[in-house]
């Protein structure tokens, strides 16, 4: 992977914003950590806002990377689009350290981002942003007809399921066959 | 974006921050989709204490307009307004099977859809909703019709219990009938309220009215029109502007033997124009006490019917003073301040219910 310094300051936040701290608290250095999608672009996001990625957390707690090694292995998540990474990541930092809001206006209005959005935060194991989503996915359909829901939901009519139960069916039986067969020509 | 490509456990977060009119539209959409809703939903379908079917409030005096709702303590959930067909429908309608019958739905204001028929099917109609609110929510959910204001039109279905809600009965001989005959057609009656009773016609003690679970009454006194003393149910709420003592008494001395109000679980009754004279109905009952240094236990339980907005549960009763059935051993709390009595039975023993005082 070409994790480049030109890739973590492009990509949107690379000095990630620090939550005011008070007075009192004792000055404790900020571990960074390094992650990237699909695109490869790295993004350099602090302990702090990682915290609210239960898998993310979970990773840097089993690995005890020094900050050298953090930056060496970024955390790499092919099946996130680059874009997507970068909403997950702005939101971790805005809100890292606060309580969050009950409602989150800033998300993807277009269908195809909030889905996107939506199994990404789900695979990061981000609890509040995917509760956000969700809402706002059911906001979707609010006061819609049947039909009108099937088509912002795409799903399918009982003829297309019975259709995909039928063909799973012939799938899983040819596959059984398959390897009856296989077994039969092992044994002889 | 296609809702099955997201995780069950999605799935379920975005149906779980759905309301009941909109999962009820979705469960149309296809098979599958009602069985995902039913299972994922099952926990907060069972949550749901009852359905009520009632008249709109966009207009009270006409009976064809009606919504249904699910009520709580701070608010109504809507699922389904149902609306006469005397205007065309809009171009937009669109048509769902339900339980087997073909409705029409279409989109108004407020954000609720609302189905339309021709009153003539009216019996037919309500009975597919039903059935399918049945299916959907499941069986165990109570389902309530409230029949306002002398409107007597119900359909008789299994599974729904009756409410009537009258505002008064005034002195037009007519209304009275009406009442007669919506009670004398009606199954068991969950529950009655009347806003003022000030017929000068009574109501035969055979009357199916003291079969109603619950009644919540306000009248001139304790025996006519309505008489406390034939009532059969479990809770009643009495609220008179005079009251002799010997009703009292009687009331008590005849739970106390046994000989009435077997069912009787909350009785409360408030006198407006007089304190009732503590003392002498304590002695003339013959009351048992607990200590004043103890705490009794406190009497409290879910009442029959509660409109949306209104406590849930019957009033606490925080009583020392007692009396005992001498058929069965029960105990009645029994607490008298000012111009409210009230009574609790408990499904304990005298010696289980001293138990429980601390």
């Amino acid at each position: 992977m070409s994790s480049t310094e030109q890739g973590t300051s492009s990509a949107a936040p690379a000095e990630p914003t620090t939550a005011p701290e008070s007075a009192a608290a004792p000055e404790v250095p900020e571990s960074f950590y390094y992650v990237h999608g699909k695109d490869k672009v790295v993004h350099k996001v602090s302990a702090g806002a990682l915290q609210h990625s239960a898998l993310i957390h979970g990773m840097i707690s089993n690995l005890g990377y020094t900050e050298e090694q953090a930056k060496a292995n970024p955390f790499p998540f092919e099946n996130i689009d680059g874009d997507i990474l970068q909403m997950v990541v702005d939101w971790c930092n805005q809100h890292k350290g606060k309580p969050t809001p009950p409602e989150d206006t800033n998300l993807p209005k277009q269908k195809e981002k909030l889905f996107d959005l939506v199994l990404a935060v789900n695979y990061l194991e981000i609890k509040e942003l995917l509760t956000y989503c969700c809402k706002q996915v059911a906001m979707m359909v609010k006061g819609k007809s049947p039909e009108e829901i099937r088509e912002i939901w795409m799903i399918p009519t009982d003829a297309e399921d019975e259709a995909a139960e039928k063909e799973a069916k012939k799938r899983a039986g040819k596959e059984a066959a398959g390897e009856t067969a296989a077994a039969a020509g092992d044994a002889k | 974006m296609q809702l099955s490509k997201f995780p069950y456990l999605v799935q379920k977060e975005i149906l779980d921050n759905m309301t009941y009119s909109d999962l009820f539209l979705l469960s149309f959409v296809s098979k599958n989709m009602k069985n995902i809703i039913k299972s994922s939903q099952a926990t907060r379908f069972r949550r749901i204490g009852r359905i009520v079917y009632e008249i709109d409030n966009m207009d009270l005096w006409n009976t064809n307009y009606r919504k249904i709702y699910i009520p709580s303590e701070s608010n109504e959930d809507v699922i389904l307004r149902c609306w006469d067909m005397s205007e065309k429908l809009r171009k937009d309608y669109f048509q769902l099977n339900v339980s087997g019958r073909i409705l029409d739905f279409e989109y108004i204001t407020c954000r609720y859809h609302m189905v339309a028929f021709n009153q003539c099917n009216k019996e037919s109609v309500f009975e597919s909703i039903h059935n399918y609110f049945l299916d959907f929510f499941g069986d165990t959910v109570k389902n309530q019709w409230i029949v306002n204001n002398y409107m007597p039109y119900f359909p008789r279905l299994p599974n729904l219990s009756l409410i009537l809600i009258f505002w008064g009965t005034g002195n037009d001989k007519g209304n009275m009938k009406n009442l007669q005959k919506i009670i004398s057609s009606s199954p068991t009656m969950t529950h009655i309220k009347m806003s003022f009773w000030e017929a000068n016609e009574t109501l035969k003690p055979e009357s199916k009215f003291y079969q109603a679970e619950s009644i919540a009454i306000q009248q001139d006194n304790l025996t006519v029109p309505v008489n406390l003393g034939s009532f059969q149910g479990r809770q009643t709420f009495f609220r008179c502007n005079t009251c002799r003592n010997f009703d009292l008494i009687e009331f008590v001395n005849r739970w106390k033997s046994g000989e009435a109000f077997q069912k009787l679980e909350h009785l409360e009754i408030v006198i407006d124009n007089d304190d009732i004279p503590i003392n002498r109905i304590l002695d003339e009952i013959g009351v048992k006490y607990i200590d004043a240094t103890k705490t009794p236990p406190t009497h409290t339980l879910p009442k029959v019917y509660f409109e949306t907005v209104c406590k849930p549960n019957t009033y606490p009763i925080n009583a020392h003073t007692y009396v005992v059935r001498e058929t069965d051993n029960r105990v009645a709390s029994i607490s008298i301040q000012e111009k409210t009595l009230s009574f609790g039975v408990w499904s304990e023993t005298e010696e289980e219910f001293l138990a429980m005082v601390k």
